[in-house]
C-alpha cells in the first residue's frame, strides 16, 4: 500500500468527487454501488489508489495504453473493410470480488458440462430426443447441426474443448447467462492484450489488488489440447481463416503466444488418412487443429462446397480419430438460441441438477405450448431467430423488441410465428447492469455508469475444466443499450478478479503473463515462406524504382547534363519504368518529373512503388505472428509517404526528397530484419526474396547501362542506380570505364549490390534450408545457385558482353521459377496477381 | 422394368491440374421399390484411393483422390436397376396437411428418414414469401395433403415453362419466379421452399427418368439428362412420396432414384475440389435404356 502514502491529502477527495457525481441507473444494478447504496469496498480502495495520480499523470497513462494498443495492432476487421480499427480500450477494468468469481466460475463450469455432454448425445447415441427430454426438430433446425458428423468419436471423447459464455448481471442481481459460444469463441486474445496493457498502466495497482493472473488458464489450455492429441509430442496448429478474417490480429496474437503454428487451410493437405502441414520440409503430420474458421468451411466435399478455406478430407480425418480438432465441428449447433429454452430442463436431466447461472428465459415457438405463451405476452418479449443470427422475415435484423414493432411489423410477425413457429424464439428482456466508464464532459473526466457485457472462457484441460479468472468484458457508450455488441460504440475493458489473498509469487512479474521458453517455431509452413519470400521481392521492387525514380528527377536536376534526346539515360531510365508497369506504357507527356510522380504514387500502375508496397503489406498482413511489430510499422509509414503525392505544384527537389525519405525506410525495415529477425528459416526465404529480386534488377541495370555501347554518361548513372559512386571513385582515378564498372556491378564479391554478392547468399539461403532428398543429391534451386554463383565467381569483366549479362538475368529468373516450384504452395485458390503478371 | 443407366461426366481443364478430390453420389440407392442389380464407377486417369461410403442420409457415395497430374478426367457410372414401385396411396386418403405439418415437427427421432430434417430452410433452398404464396394457394384448410401436394405439382408444370440453359445451379428462386421458366432442379428447390413455408417437411430426389421418344423415332443415346424431383412426407402412414414437378407425374416406375437431401448440394452427382490454375469445362451425358425382358 506504499503508493497511498504519495499524496495523503489529496486521495480521498478526489475519490469522493468521483463517487458522489455518480449516479446508478434507477433499478438497474450496479458494480460500482452495492444494493445497499453503498460503493462496493473493492471499489472503493480502488479509485482512492486511483485518485492519487494526478489528472494529467492518468490521462498519459490511459494515452499510452491506448496508444500500445495501436502501435501493438491490437486491432479488428469491421466486416467489409480492409482496413484495422484498432481496438479501443476503457480506461477502467472491471472488478470482480473472488466470493463472486467463485459462482460464476462454477456455473460456467457446470455448463460447459453440460454443453459437452449433450453434444456428445446428439452425435452419438441420441438417447435426449429418444426420452422426450429435447425435440428432434429443435436439433435438426440448427444449421450447425452437421449431419457427417454423427456418430463420430472425438479423441478422448470431447466435443468441447473451448468454450465462452456471454453473461451479464440482471435486475434481480444475479448473473444470467445471455448467450453460448460453442463453434470457436474469440476475445481470449483480447482479453490478453488488454490484460499486458492496462496492468503496464498501473502495475502498483495491479499488484496490490491481488489481480488473478491470465497465463496459467492458457497453459492450461494447451496442456489441454496436446492431451487430445494421439501422439505425445504433437503438432498443434491454429487454423485461422485468413488476414481478413475479423479478429486475425488476435489469432496471431495467440499463436504467437501459444507457440501453435498457425496456418490457413491452403496449408494443410489430407493424405494417408491423417492430416498434414505443408511445409519447405515436406508434409508434417498435424496433430491438434483449434480451428478459428466455422465447422461448416472446414471441408468442401463433405460440407459447404463453396469453401476455400477447408481441407477436402479433413472430416474423414477427425472421424477417423487422426486428427484432433477443438472444438469438434458440429458442436457449434449449441449456439443456437432454441436450445436455451431447454437447458434447464437438460440440467435435470442430465445432471440431476438446477444451473447455478440461469440462463434468459426462453420459448421455442416450435412447440404449441411455448407459442401460445410467447403470443400471449407478446409485448414484454424480444423475438429473435431461433437458429440464425437473423430474425426470419424480417431482413439485416437481429431481433425485435415487440413493444417497439410498428403495427404492421408486429402483425407480419404474429402471422410468420404462426405459420413457422419452429424459426422462433421469444425471450425475456434482461437489462443488464452498469459498471463504471469514463466520460469527458466541460474538460472534466467524471464516472458515469454504463452497461456491460463479459464473455467468460473456460477450457477443457486433463484436470477438468478451468475458468480464465477475467474475460473479455464490452462496455457500452451509451446507458439504454439493451444489447451490447460489437459496433463502434463499444470499448472493451480489462476485468480483474480481485485474490482475497496475494496472489503466487512466480506470476508476479510485470508481464507475468507472457512467459514461455520456445526457440523455433516448428517447420515454417510453405505458405508463410511464400509470403516472407515475396514481401522481400515486393520491397525490394519497391527500392529498385525508388533508386531509379531518384536518378530520373536527379538528372533533370543536372544543369551539366548534356541534353542527348535519343536513348540518353532520362530515356532509358524511363523505359525502365514502363517496362516494370511502374508507369502507363501510353502517356500524355515524357515529362521525367511527371513520370516519376506516377511511378511513385499512382495505385492505377500495378509495379508502381505504391502498389508493390502495398502487395508487401499484403503478403505480411498473413504472416503477422512472423514480423516484429515495428516491421509492421514501418511498412505502413512507407505506404503513408507514397500516398501523399505532391501534385501540381511538384518540384524535382520535393520528388527528390520524397523518394529519399521512402529509401529511408526502406533501409530502416532492412535493418529491422537484420538486426530482430531470428536466423530461421522465415527469415531465409524473407532475405533470399531480396537477394533474388535485387540480382535480377541489377542485371537489368545493368543490360540498360552497360550493354554493349554504354557511354560515360550511362555508366555513371548505372553507378548511382546501385549506390556505388564513391566505392568506384575510390578505386578508380578514371571516369567511369565499361569493364570496371561492369566488374563492380556485377561480378565484385565484396560489393554489397553486385550480382555476384547476391548469388551467394541465395546459396548460403538454400544450403541452409532442409532437404527433401535423403540421397545427399543437390536438390534444383541449389544446383543453379551454385552453379550461378561459381560461374560469377570465374567471370572476366573485360569478356562480358550484353548477351552474357542477359543470360544472367534469364538464370536467375529460373532460379526464382525453381524457388517457387520446390518450396511453395501450388493452389490456384491463392494466386497473388503480382506474382501472376508482374515480377519475373 | 428393368434399366442401364450410364452417365458420364467429363472435364477438361486448361491446364494441367495437379490433384483432384471427389465426392460422389452416382450410385444408385437401394429400396423404395428399386433394386440396383449391378453398378460400377470407372475414372480415367484411375483414382489413388477410392471409398465406397454412406452419407447421413443413407445415400451411397463414393470419395476418391486423384495425385497425378492430368487435363482431362472421366468419371463413368454404369448401373442397372429393376423398378418396381408400389402403388400410391388415393390423394384424398391422405390427412389434412396441417396434420401432416404437426407431426412432421413433433416427429421424436433424429434418424435418417425422420421428417424434422427437411422442415427448414437450406442452402438452395431457402424460404421465400412468393414460393410460399405460391404454394398455399393449393393448400386450402383441411385439405388431404397429397392432394394439396399434386395440386401444387401440376400448377409449377403448368405456370413454368421447361427451359435448359436459362439457370445455373446458383440461380435465386426469386429469378425463377421472375422468368417463369427453368429447369428440374429450379423446380424442385421451387417446390420444396413453398412446402416448408407452410410448415411441411419436403425432400429433394437425384436421379433420372425415362425418355420416351415421340411415335416412329428411335431413341437417342445419351440425350438424357440428370433428372430431380420432390418427396413429400405424408405422414407416418404413408410416408414419403415423390412427386415431379417438371412432368407433373407422380414418381412412378419411369424413374430412378439416385439419392435424397435437403436440397440439391447434399446430392450433386459430382463435387469436386481440384488444385490448378487454368479453367475447366465440364460436360455430362446420360443415358437411360429400358433393358429388354
Amino acid at each position: 500500500m506504499a503508493d497511498e502514502l504519495l499524496s495523503p491529502v489529496r486521495t480521498p477527495q478526489r475519490a469522493q468527487a468521483w463517487t458522489q457525481s455518480y449516479a446508478p441507473l434507477p433499478g438497474i444494478p450496479d458494480e460500482f454501488i452495492g444494493p445497499d447504496g453503498k460503493p462496493r469496498a473493492y471499489w472503493r480502495g480502488f479509485l482512492d489508489s486511483l485518485g492519487q495520480f494526478d489528472q494529467d499523470d492518468l490521462d498519459q497513462r490511459l494515452a499510452t495504453a491506448e496508444r500500445r494498443i495501436r502501435e501493438g495492432g491490437v486491432s479488428y476487421r469491421i466486416p467489409g473493410e480492409t482496413n484495422e480499427q484498432s481496438w479501443p480500450l476503457s480506461g477502467l477494468p472491471l472488478l470482480i470480488s473472488q466470493a463472486e468469481w467463485n459462482e460464476i466460475s462454477a456455473g460456467v463450469v457446470q455448463r460447459a458440462q453440460l454443453l459437452d455432454r449433450i453434444i456428445a448425445d446428439l452425435y452419438g447415441d441420441g438417447r435426449l430426443v429418444r426420452d422426450g427430454a429435447l425435440p428432434a426438430a429443435v436439433v435438426a433446425g440448427s444449421p450447425e447441426f452437421l449431419r457427417p458428423l454423427a456418430g463420430a468419436k472425438p479423441f478422448g471423447g470431447r466435443w468441447l474443448q473451448f468454450y465462452a459464455a456471454d453473461i451479464g448481471r440482471g435486475p434481480d442481481g444475479r448473473w444470467w447467462v445471455l448467450g453460448d459460444r460453442t463453434q470457436a469463441p474469440s476475445g481470449a486474445g483480447y482479453a490478453l492484450a488488454n490484460r499486458l496493457v492496462t496492468s503496464q498502466a498501473f502495475p502498483g495497482l495491479y499488484r496490490d489488488m491481488n489481480v488473478q493472473r491470465l497465463a496459467p488458464f492458457f497453459r492450461a489450455f494447451r496442456d489441454g489440447l496436446a492431451h487430445a492429441a494421439e501422439r505425445s509430442d504433437p503438432r498443434i496448429c491454429l487454423l485461422t481463416p485468413g488476414a481478413f478474417s475479423q479478429t486475425y490480429f488476435e489469432q496471431a496474437y495467440l499463436a504467437r503466444y501459444l507457440g501453435f503454428l498457425l496456418v490457413e487451410g491452403a496449408d494443410l493437405v489430407y493424405a494417408d488418412g491423417k492430416m498434414h502441414v505443408r511445409t519447405i520440409a515436406g508434409l508434417k503430420r498435424a496433430d491438434v487443429i483449434w480451428r478459428r474458421i466455422d465447422a461448416e468451411w472446414c471441408d468442401p466435399l463433405e460440407l459447404n462446397g463453396a469453401s476455400r478455406l477447408g481441407v477436402p478430407g479433413m472430416i474423414e480425418a477427425i472421424r477417423q480419430g487422426k486428427v484432433s480438432m477443438a472444438n469438434m465441428p458440429g458442436a457449434g449447433l449449441l449456439e443456437a438460441r432454441a436450445f436455451q429454452a431447454f437447458m434447464p430442463g437438460l440440467a435435470r436431466h442430465l445432471l440431476g441438477e438446477d444451473l447455478r447461472l440461469p440462463n434468459i428465459a426462453t420459448w421455442w415457438c416450435g412447440q404449441e405450448r411455448q407459442r401460445r405463451e410467447v403470443l400471449e405476452q407478446l409485448d414484454h418479449l424480444s423475438v429473435s431467430g431461433a437458429f440464425a443470427n437473423q430474425l426470419p422475415g424480417f431482413d439485416g435484423r437481429h431481433s425485435a423488441l415487440v413493444s417497439e414493432l410498428s403495427l404492421a411489423e408486429r402483425e407480419r410477425l404474429v402471422e410468420a410465428m404462426t405459420a413457422r413457429g419452429m424459426d422462433y424464439v421469444g425471450q425475456e428482456v434482461v437489462r443488464l447492469s452498469t459498471t463504471p466508464s469514463w466520460e469527458t464532459g466541460g474538460g472534466r473526466a467524471q464516472l458515469v455508469p454504463r452497461p456491460f457485457v463479459l464473455r467468460v472462457f473456460a477450457a477443457a484441460t486433463p484436470d477438468g475444466w478451468q475458468v480464465l479468472p477475467g474475460g473479455f468484458c464490452r462496455v457500452s457508450d451509451r446507458s439504454d443499450a439493451r444489447a451490447v455488441s460489437m459496433d463502434a460504440s463499444v470499448r472493451s475493458a480489462d476485468v480483474w478478479v480481485l485474490s482475497d489473498k496475494p496472489v503466487e509469487m512466480e506470476t508476479l512479474l510485470p508481464s507475468g503473463d507472457d512467459v514461455r521458453i520456445i526457440r523455433l517455431l516448428g517447420n515454417l509452413p510453405s505458405r508463410a515462406a511464400d509470403n516472407l519470400y515475396w514481401f522481400g521481392r515486393y520491397l525490394e521492387r519497391v527500392e529498385a524504382i525508388l533508386r531509379i525514380v531518384r536518378a530520373l528527377v536527379a538528372k533533370a536536376l543536372d544543369p551539366d547534363a548534356p541534353t542527348r534526346v535519343d536513348h540518353g539515360p532520362a530515356e532509358r531510365l524511363q523505359r525502365l519504368l514502363v517496362s516494370w508497369d511502374a508507369a502507363p506504357r501510353v502517356v500524355a507527356s515524357s515529362l521525367s518529373l511527371d513520370m516519376a510522380q506516377s511511378a511513385l504514387h499512382d495505385e492505377n500502375n500495378y509495379g508502381s512503388a505504391l502498389s508493390n508496397t502495398i502487395a508487401a503489406r499484403r503478403a505480411a498482413s498473413s504472416i503477422r505472428e512472423r514480423l516484429s511489430p515495428d516491421v509492421w510499422l514501418l511498412v505502413g509509414r512507407l505506404e503513408n509517404i507514397l500516398r501523399k503525392p505532391l501534385g501540381q505544384s511538384a518540384v524535382e527537389a520535393g520528388v527528390l526528397e520524397q523518394s529519399e525519405q521512402a529509401l529511408q525506410v526502406i533501409a530502416a525495415i532492412a535493418g529491422f530484419v537484420n538486426e530482430n529477425m531470428n536466423r530461421v528459416a522465415g527469415w531465409n526465404f524473407l532475405d533470399m526474396g531480396r537477394r533474388i529480386e535485387r540480382g535480377i534488377n541489377t542485371l537489368r541495370f545493368a543490360s540498360q547501362f552497360a550493354g554493349d555501347d554504354a557511354d560515360l554518361e550511362l555508366l555513371d548513372v548505372l553507378l548511382d542506380l546501385i549506390d556505388s559512386q564513391i566505392t568506384y571513385r575510390s578505386r578508380y582515378l578514371t571516369g567511369a570505364t565499361l569493364a570496371p564498372v561492369r566488374d563492380m556491378t556485377l561480378l565484385d564479391a565484396f560489393n554489397p549490390r553486385s550480382v555476384a554478392f547476391q548469388a551467394a547468399r541465395i546459396e548460403e539461403h538454400l544450403a541452409g534450408l532442409p532437404s527433401l532428398r535423403e540421397t545427399g543429391m543437390l536438390e534444383q534451386p541449389r544446383q543453379i545457385a551454385l552453379k550461378l554463383k561459381s560461374d560469377l565467381a570465374v567471370e572476366d569483366a573485360r569478356r562480358l558482353t550484353g548477351q552474357t549479362i542477359y543470360d544472367y538475368e534469364n538464370r536467375l529468373v529460373s532460379l526464382a521459377i525453381a524457388v517457387a516450384d520446390r518450396y511453395f504452395l501450388h493452389d490456384a485458390s491463392e494466386p497473388s496477381p503480382g506474382k501472376v503478371r508482374g515480377l519475373a | 422394368m428393368i434399366y442401364d443407366v450410364t452417365h458420364v461426366t467429363s472435364y477438361e481443364y486448361e491446364l494441367p491440374v495437379a490433384s483432384a478430390d471427389f465426392l460422389l453420389h452416382l450410385t444408385p440407392h437401394e429400396g423404395n421399390g428399386q433394386h440396383v442389380i449391378e453398378t460400377r464407377i470407372e475414372i480415367d486417369p484411375p483414382a489413388l484411393d477410392m471409398q465406397a461410403r454412406r452419407d447421413f442420409f443413407g445415400n451411397r457415395t463414393t470419395v476418391l483422390k486423384i495425385t497425378r497430374p492430368h487435363q482431362a478426367l472421366d468419371i463413368r457410372t454404369v448401373s442397372r436397376i429393376e423398378v418396381e414401385r408400389p402403388q400410391v396411396p388415393a390423394a384424398a386418403l391422405t390427412r389434412p396437411w396441417e396434420a401432416v405439418a404437426r407431426d412432421a415437427l413433433n416427429a421424436p427421432s433424429l434418424g435418417p428418414q425422420s421428417p424434422v430434417h427437411f422442415l427448414y430452410a437450406s442452402r438452395l433452398a431457402y424460404l421465400s414469401t412468393p414460393a410460399t404464396q405460391f404454394a398455399r394457394e393449393s393448400f386450402a384448410p383441411g385439405r388431404p395433403i397429397l392432394e394439396a401436394g399434386i395440386a401444387l405439382m401440376t400448377r409449377i408444370r403448368d405456370e413454368f415453362r421447361y427451359v435448359p440453359g436459362t439457370t445455373a445451379i446458383s440461380t435465386p428462386l426469386a429469378q425463377v419466379f421472375e422468368q417463369r421458366s427453368g429447369v428440374c432442379q429450379d423446380f424442385a428447390h421451387l417446390m420444396i421452399a413453398g412446402l416448408r413455408g407452410l410448415g411441411l417437411s419436403a425432400a429433394y430426389v437425384s436421379g433420372y427418368i425415362r425418355t420416351i421418344p415421340p411415335r416412329g423415332q428411335p431413341r437417342l443415346q445419351g440425350a438424357d439428362a440428370s433428372h430431380a424431383w420432390v418427396s413429400l412426407w405424408c405422414g407416418a402412414e404413408f410416408g414419403w412420396i415423390g412427386l415431379d414437378p417438371t412432368n407433373a407425374l407422380l414418381i412412378g416406375d419411369d424413374h430412378v432414384e439416385v439419392a435424397i437431401g435437403r436440397d440439391y448440394s447434399d446430392v450433386s452427382p459430382v463435387k469436386g475440389v481440384f488444385i490448378g490454375s487454368g479453367r475447366d469445362s465440364l460436360s455430362v451425358s446420360v443415358d437411360v435404356a429400358p433393358v429388354a425382358a
